[in-house]
C-alpha cells in the first residue's frame, strides 16, 4: 500500500446566522481559502452552494483528531501502558480461569514445537511457545497454546484457546475449524450444544477521536 | 581441541557445500588450521567447489576403514597452506558410515585442526545424522522461501534430539545462514524476510548472503566465491568466517537494494 500523509489547517464552526457566515467568509475569503471548513451543527443547501461556488471545501458533523502538546501525548502513551498492562493482567486472568478449568493431568510445554514433532497427549496441555509449520499436537484433553500455530491441531477436549494462526489446521471434537474467525488475541473456542462457539476474549474497542 | 562445526540444512540445494567451502577457505585464510570433510558418501561435490578434485587418492571412507591414515587422505588446498580437505567416497553408500568409527576420525581430525566442518548431505537419513552426532556447532542454511524453512526447522528438531552433546545434558550451538536474499524482492514482499525466518526457526543469526551470479561460475572453476574480492556473496562469507573465528564484524543488512538511487538516476534519463 502506499500512501501519502499531511497536515492541512481546519476552520470549525457553527453556523448561527447564514448572513454573517457569508459575510465573514466573503471578508476573510483570502485568510481561509486553504482552509479545510468543518460545519458543526445543522447546514442549508444554500450554505453548501456558497462554499461550492467560492471552491471552499468541508466536512459536516466529524471530529477530527486534534494536534496536541507533548506534555498531552505523554500522558496518552502514559495510558496506553497502563491499558496495555490491564490487557496482560487480564489476559493472565482469563488464562488462570480457563487453567483451573484444566483437570486431568495438566501437561505444561514452553518449548518451541519444531517440523516433525507428533505430540500426543492424554490429558489438557498448556503450551507456552509456537507451534511450526509441519508439527502436530493432539490432545484427548483441553488445549490452551498462547502463541502462534503453524502446523495442525487436534483437541478433543471442552475447550481450546488459541491466538489468530491463519496457517494451522486445526481439527476440534472431529470438525474442522475456521481459522479466519481467530482474531489476533486469544480466543476461547468450545463446545455447546453440538455447536463450536468461537469468542475472542479481551476484545478492545480503539477509539481513535478523542 | 579444536570445534567441530556441522553445515546442514534438511532440503538439498539450498548451498551448504559452497557454503562450506567458502567458510573453510575464509576461516584458514583468517589463519586458523582448517580442515573441511564432505559427508556426502556417495555424492561427492566438496571437492569439485574446492577445485581439488583431480587430487583425491584416499577418502574419508578408506580411513575409517584403516585401509589409508589420515595423513595419507588429508589434501592440502594450494590456495591457503591452513585449509585441508577429506573426500568423500564417491563408490560407496551412505550405509558404511558406523558411529564408533565416525567418532575416532572426528577426533583424530580435532587434534590436529582448530576448525573441523562437516558438509552434510541434504535430507534427514542416517548419513545427516551421522554428520550432526558429534558437532560442537551446526551451522543451517536456509534459502528465504517457506519449503527451506520447513525442512531446516525439521533438521534442527533431529539436532536437538539426536546430538551426542545433547545427550550429555550440553547445548549445540546453533547459527544460522540465510542464503541467496534478492534484495528486490525482499523489498517487494514477495522473498521472505528475515526477522520472519528467525522467529520461526528461533536460533542465532550468523549472516546473511544475498544472491550473486559469480558463485556458480566461481564453482564450476573450483575457485570459491571468497577469493573474489568485488563479490558481494564473496565479502558476505567473509564476513561470516571472520565472525567465526571471533572477530566482531556488523550485520550488513543485505536486503536493501542499493542500487536503488542508481536505477531512480537513470530513470530520469530514460
Amino acid at each position: 500500500m502506499q500512501s501519502n500523509q499531511y497536515s492541512v489547517k481546519v476552520f470549525e464552526t457553527t453556523i448561527k446566522d447564514e448572513e454573517e457566515f457569508k459575510k465573514f467568509f466573503d471578508t476573510h475569503y483570502a485568510l481561509f481559502k486553504d482552509h479545510l471548513i468543518l460545519i458543526q451543527g445543522d447546514m442549508s443547501d444554500d450554505i453548501k452552494k456558497y462554499l461550492k461556488s467560492k471552491k471552499l471545501y468541508y466536512l459536516q458533523n466529524i471530529n477530527l483528531p486534534k494536534g496536541r502538546s507533548r506534555k498531552a501525548l505523554e500522558k496518552e502513551f502514559k495510558r496506553l501502558e497502563i491499558e496495555s498492562a490491564i490487557t496482560k493482567q487480564m489476559a493472565e486472568a482469563e488464562i488462570k480461569k480457563l487453567s483451573s478449568r484444566l483437570q486431568n493431568n495438566l501437561t505444561v510445554l514452553d518449548s518451541m514445537i519444531r517440523s516433525g514433532r507428533e505430540i500426543n497427549i492424554d490429558g489438557d496441555l498448556l503450551l507456552l511457545n509456537r507451534v511450526n509449520s509441519g508439527a502436530t499436537i493432539s490432545t484427548t484433553g483441553n488445549l490452551i497454546i498462547t502463541q502462534v500455530v503453524e502446523g495442525a491441531i487436534r483437541c478433543n477436549g471442552s475447550f481450546m484457546m488459541l491466538t489468530a494462526s491463519p496457517k494451522a489446521n486445526i481439527v476440534f471434537n472431529g470438525v474442522e475449524v475456521d481459522n479466519s474467525l481467530l482474531e489476533d488475541r486469544l480466543n476461547r473456542v468450545e463446545l455447546k450444544n453440538n455447536e463450536i462457539i468461537i469468542t475472542p476474549v479481551l476484545k478492545k474497542d480503539i477509539n481513535w477521536a478523542l | 581441541m579444536g570445534i567441530v562445526i556441522a553445515v546442514i540444512s534438511g532440503k538439498g540445494g539450498v548451498g551448504k557445500t559452497t557454503a562450506t567451502a567458502n567458510l573453510g577457505l575464509g576461516i584458514a585464510l583468517n589463519g586458523k588450521k582448517c580442515v573441511v570433510v564432505d559427508f556426502d558418501i556417495g555424492q561427492r561435490n566438496l571437492d569439485m567447489i574446492l577445485g581439488l578434485e583431480n587430487r583425491v587418492v584416499y577418502d574419508m571412507v578408506q580411513v575409517m576403514e584403516g585401509e589409508a591414515n589420515l595423513k595419507q587422505a588429508l589434501i592440502k588446498s594450494k590456495v591457503s597452506p591452513n585449509l585441508y580437505f577429506l573426500a568423500a567416497s564417491q563408490t560407496k553408500d551412505k550405509s558404511v558410515l558406523d558411529s564408533k568409527k565416525v567418532e575416532k576420525l572426528i577426533s583424530d581430525l580435532k587434534e590436529d585442526f582448530e576448525f573441523v566442518i562437516l558438509d552434510s548431505p541434504a535430507g534427514i537419513e542416517s548419513g545427516f545424522e551421522h554428520t550432526i552426532e558429534f558437532a560442537d556447532a551446526a551451522i543451517i542454511v536456509v534459502n528465504p522461501e517457506v519449503s527451506s524453512i520447513r525442512d531446516a526447522d525439521r533438521a534442527i528438531g533431529i539436532l536437538d534430539s539426536k546430538s551426542a552433546k545433547v545427550k550429555k545434558g550440553e547445548e549445540v550451538l546453533k547459527w544460522l545462514i540465510i542464503n541467496r536474499i534478492v534484495a528486490d524482492m525482499v523489498e517487494g514482499g514477495e522473498m521472505l524476510r528475515s526477522d520472519d525466518i528467525l522467529e520461526i526457526l528461533n536460533i542465532k543469526l550468523i549472516g546473511k548472503i544475498p544472491e550473486d551470479k559469480g558463485v556458480i561460475e566461481a564453482s564450476n572453476q573450483g575457485k570459491p566465491i571468497i577469493l573474489d574480492k568485488k563479490s558481494i556473496a564473496g565479502q558476505a562469507y567473509a564476513r561470516i568466517a571472520g565472525r567465526l573465528c571471533g572477530k566482531k564484524i556488523d550485520m550488513k543488512n543485505v536486503e536493501i537494494s542499493d542500487s536503488g538511487l542508481f536505477k531512480k538516476i537513470v530513470g530520469i534519463f530514460k
